[in-house]
């Protein structure tokens, strides 16, 4: 961008941004500081008044022993197992759908697009008998396959996403492919799928969260202790009428490290973008 | 002629060939569901004992259902308030995540933070701290000589209490904006500032229309998903006070699961079903007035 | 759709074939290893029957076990709670225990058991579900905040004058006006512990047929039992506001904190509030009202109607609930058998004896009148509780009125 500003104008408003976007920063990061500060407390200094923020002294056991009251360790390979399985099928599946919907004329494209959406329409409590029946049916209850295969069929969420993102992409880079005789399938993944890196990292990112953080499903089709996930295993530390504050925040917060980590891995493909210049030139 | 067609022929085979995987799992794992549950709206059902069949009963019923309606408000008056933040919040916050400055790495990490923790414990958080007496919140203004209020132990401030604790996952949102922002070409902007475009003139003609696609999905999926907002509610309210928060799907999943009237919660859902539908078609039909894509236009 | 087909026949079982029973349980966290424990021993003592446990923690039990009975799955012993009994019970969910109990060649004594704790498990005349844990009400108290204050402790048999007064001397506020310590901390709008009050008033929210909730939930002792319950948050002052109005036991954290002086509830925190610094902890029974009652909070075991093997699981829930199974439970909640209570000297202990006697003047709860008070009663009741601890000028009575008519006519609409 160019700026005709003077040198300590620039100064004072590069200061600016600096202060809000940490002072937006701080309000996102309190509540969490406070998850932070209420997982290293024994449960009674949770609630003190006033509130103190550094607990004292600290309970590092309560990690330890949150972590070891249950098998988190078989909970956190068992999700893993699911999440991947996850993320690869939405990618998969989502990309050569969203390229069809985003792309390709034909008819009955509109209407079918609506019937997507309209998947995500109906609350899942009242699906969830019928849906058992049928993986009960199947023979799929006390496996992952409820939890993964689906994925494999598409989702709604990332078509739409994916679709959206690939309708913004000049199309003369896709005609200019064609030409030289790129096939369809060709093009999705060696022009559309880079193209739209910055929307494939989103669909991986919230495809890995959904699946992590997913508790209906687990909760129905996982019966044996040994298959459960972590937010099962999370669940665990509440019962109907206590609840052990300290541990659900030190396990939530454990068990939150990958997709954290994820993240902040992940975003540099946010930060370099996707110059289309570059592609054209 | 003949070329034209077969050629539109051709692209009509390969979209139904690409997006076979959905249809297959559509009419396999979807649609069999769905319509059973569409079955059972009109019987009478306690998930205990085989269904009975009562017709229209259970849609007729909702018209005298004096929380039927409550529920049907409160989502409303949540919807209307919560998706237009969503968006605006969603979207400055990325502008800021844009930003290229010290530690911007850590920062967007920060906006994004509260949306990897859990349902129960995201939820559990903030109960704290609304706490009225004890709370971060409370203390907090009760140093500047303010009393708070009571938030979600009072029924004229539950719900709002219950925006604020959304709003903490807007990093969610901000995400999907930063992504569409980092698709807009480079060059548009330099063209613009070529232009003698400033930066609000740069965000208006370049950023805003660029990004419409992505705001037309925030905004479809918003509303989509706001409309059936659960988990906040059953967690730190269960509907409570006075029935203040209680959302149309929470209600449902009491209907459902706590009153055993699983007939009359498929009705429910159905017709939240209608209600979604249309409004989400309508945002849909709008869209061709507003919504951009760059790759529709005419080389 | 699948249905339920009840059966009494037994599936008979291949000589030298081992039997996996599945349990489902709404317990979580620590509580699941005293399941574990039961199910290792009668494992070791039983080679012919596996147990897998089916834990989930928290509200969503229900849901999941809807799910599956509906689908024609269910675990074959499940655990359900004491007011979700009539309901699953009436609608053939678990089969009557009592050819099983008597006959056959496992018997059961039922008369090992503490009084009360039976019957939260009986419906019309059968036993369908055997206990597991429990608890009554009573009242938590600080020693160290009495001490300050030169109070003395509460003793058992108090009636609700003694309460109140005892209440009052120990709320402090400061030279401004504030709250600074509160005389007791309630249990906010939590409509099953309320009964409690309503028994003591010498009251009841529904006839006993389970038809009629009008001139019962607004009689004059529901309306004194509602009336001074509010008196203690809004005119007395003795008693903090919820704090949230969803938890049980309103949010409220003063206990814990060393800020209030006596608190009202179950025996499911005592084992947090023993080790809590800021608390030096007594325990006494219920004051007495008109009367003295309490109520019980209950789990319970039953065989599913659908169990493919119900002979094994009998064998299997007659451990589980039985003596063998009370001496484990008792190093993690009251156990049900009595003299397991006896022998482990819980009986005799100065707090835990104090749960104990509390069996001693349990009032039947409403919900064994009618299998619909859940969708019916309590959430009118409920309003009545969340209006009158919001609203200091709420008239009790006319409150009261509306929701019996309310509840009266949701039971009459019923589909």
């Amino acid at each position: 961008m160019i700026t005709q500003s003077s040198p300590w104008q620039n100064r004072v408003r590069r200061l600016g941004v600096f202060l809000l976007v940490w002072g937006v920063a701080a309000l996102f990061l309190i509540p969490f500081l406070w998850m932070v500060s209420s997982s290293l407390k024994p449960n009674y200094q949770i609630f003190a008044t006033p509130p103190q923020w550094i607990p004292n002294p600290p309970q590092w056991q309560n990690y330890t022993e949150a972590l070891t009251m249950l098998p988190f360790g078989r909970y956190v390979v068992n999700t893993a197992i699911i999440t991947i399985a996850v993320i690869f099928g939405h990618l998969l599946s989502c990309t050569l759908i969203a390229y069809a919907f985003a792309r390709l004329r034909a008819p009955g494209r509109d209407t079918l697009f609506i019937v997507v959406l309209a998947t995500m329409m109906l609350p899942y409590p009242v699906t969830m008998v019928p849906l058992y029946v049928l993986f009960n049916w199947l023979d799929w209850i006390n496996t992952f396959l409820p939890l993964t295969v689906p994925a494999f069929f598409g989702s709604a969420f990332y078509i739409f996403l994916l679709r959206q993102f690939f309708m913004t992409v000049p199309r003369d880079l896709e005609d200019a492919a064609r030409i030289d005789g790129a096939n369809t399938l060709q093009i999705i993944f060696r022009i559309m799928t880079p193209l739209a890196l910055p929307a494939m990292v989103t669909v991986a990112i919230f495809s890995f969260q959904a699946a992590w953080n997913d508790f209906l499903a687990p909760l129905i089709y996982l019966q044996q202790p040994d298959l459960y996930t972590v937010t099962l295993g999370l669940q665990f530390f509440r019962s109907t009428f206590t609840t052990n504050w300290a541990y659900l925040m030190a396990a939530s917060l454990a068990t939150s490290l990958p997709m954290i980590l994820l993240f902040f891995v992940a975003q540099r493909y946010f930060i370099e973008g996707i110059s289309l210049g570059g592609m054209k030139g | 002629m003949f070329l034209k067609s077969r050629a539109a022929r051709r692209e009509t085979l390969t979209f139904y060939l690409l997006i076979s995987p959905w249809i297959v799992g559509f009419l396999f794992f979807t649609l069999g569901p769905v319509l059973v549950s569409l079955g059972i709206s009109f019987t009478r059902w306690n998930l205990l004992t085989p269904p009975v069949p009562i017709g229209l009963r259970n849609y007729t019923r909702m018209l005298d259902d004096r929380l039927f309606w409550q529920s049907l408000s409160v989502t409303f008056r949540y919807t209307l308030l919560y998706v237009p933040s969503e968006l605006v919040g969603g979207l400055l916050l990325a502008l800021l995540m844009n930003r290229n400055i010290k530690g911007i790495r850590a920062d967007r990490t920060s906006y994004y933070l509260p949306t990897v923790i859990s349902g129960v414990a995201f939820v559990v958080v903030w109960m704290w701290l609304f706490q009225p007496e004890v709370g971060l919140i409370n203390a907090t203004l009760s140093r500047f000589g303010i009393q708070g209020p009571r938030w979600l132990a009072d029924p004229r401030t539950a719900l709002f209490a219950l925006w604020m604790m959304s709003l903490w996952g807007l990093g969610r949102n901000a995400i999907i904006f930063l992504a569409g922002l980092k698709g807009i070409p480079k060059e548009l902007y330099e063209a613009a500032a070529m232009d003698g475009a400033g930066m609000w003139q740069g965000f208006r003609h370049v950023t805003l229309p660029m990004l419409t696609p992505t705001i037309f999905f925030v905004l479809v999926l918003s509303l989509i998903a706001t409309l059936q907002t659960f988990t906040s509610a059953f967690v730190a309210t269960n509907g409570g006070p006075l029935d203040s928060t209680l959302f149309y799907v929470l209600y449902l999943y009491r209907k459902a699961f706590q009153e055993f009237q699983m007939g009359y919660a498929a009705a429910l859902a159905w017709v939240l079903f209608i209600v979604i539908l249309l409004l989400t078609i309508l945002v849909v039909r709008s869209g061709q007035w507003w919504v951009y894509y760059e790759g529709e236009r005419e080389s | 759709m699948p249905s339920i087909v009840v059966t009494a026949t037994p599936t008979v079982r291949p000589e030298g074939a081992i039997a996996v029973l599945r349990a489902g349980t709404g317990d979580s966290g620590e509580g699941l290893t005293p399941h574990f424990k039961i199910i290792e021993q009668f494992e070791a003592a039983n080679p012919d029957i596996q147990v897998q446990l089916e834990p989930v923690g928290s509200g969503d039990y229900y849901a999941r076990i809807l799910t599956q009975i509906a689908a024609g799955d269910p675990p074959d012993l499940l655990q359900i709670g004491d007011d979700a009994v009539p309901r699953f019970v009436d609608a053939g969910a678990f089969i009557a225990l009592d050819d099983y109990i008597t006959g056959g060649e496992h018997p059961l004594d039922t008369s090992i058991y503490l009084p009360g704790v039976l019957e939260p498990g009986r419906w019309n005349g059968k036993q369908y579900l055997l206990p597991k844990d429990f608890s009554p009400l009573a009242v938590y108290y600080n020693k160290k905040l009495f001490d300050e204050a030169g109070v003395p402790y509460p003793q058992d048999g108090w009636t609700w004058q003694e309460f109140l007064d005892t209440a009052k001397q120990l709320t402090k506020t400061d030279a401004a006006g504030k709250v600074t310590q509160w005389g007791v901390q309630l249990p906010g709008p939590w409509t099953t512990g309320f009964e409690y009050w309503v028994s003591a008033a010498g009251g009841k929210l529904i006839s006993e047929d389970g038809s009629t909730f009008t001139g019962y939930m607004d009689s004059p002792e529901v309306q004194e039992a509602v009336q001074f319950y509010a008196d203690l948050y809004n005119k007395e002052k003795v008693a903090p506001l919820p704090a949230d109005m969803n938890s049980f036991g309103g949010g409220n954290t003063e206990f814990e904190n060393g800020t209030a002086a006596m608190r009202i509830f179950g025996r499911w925190p005592q084992a947090g509030l023993r080790q809590n610094p800021n608390i030096d902890l007594g325990v006494v029974g219920m004051p007495v009202g008109k009367q003295r009652a309490n109520v019980l909070f209950w789990g319970g075991f039953g065989i599913s109607a659908l169990s493919q093997d119900k002979e094994a699981t009998w064998r299997f829930l007659r451990d589980y609930t039985g003596i063998e199974g009370a001496e484990t439970w008792k190093d993690w909640a009251l156990p049900t058998v009595k003299e397991v209570a006896d022998s482990s000297g819980l009986s005799t202990d100065p707090i835990e004896g104090v749960w104990l006697n509390e069996l001693n003047y349990l009032a039947p709860r409403a919900y064994v009148s009618t299998p619909y008070w859940g969708e019916t009663a309590d959430p009118a009741l409920r309003r009545v509780l969340e209006t009158v601890i919001l609203d200091p000028q709420a008239n009790v009575a006319e409150l009261l009125k509306t929701a019996a008519q309310d509840a009266q006519s949701a039971l009459e609409e019923l589909p």
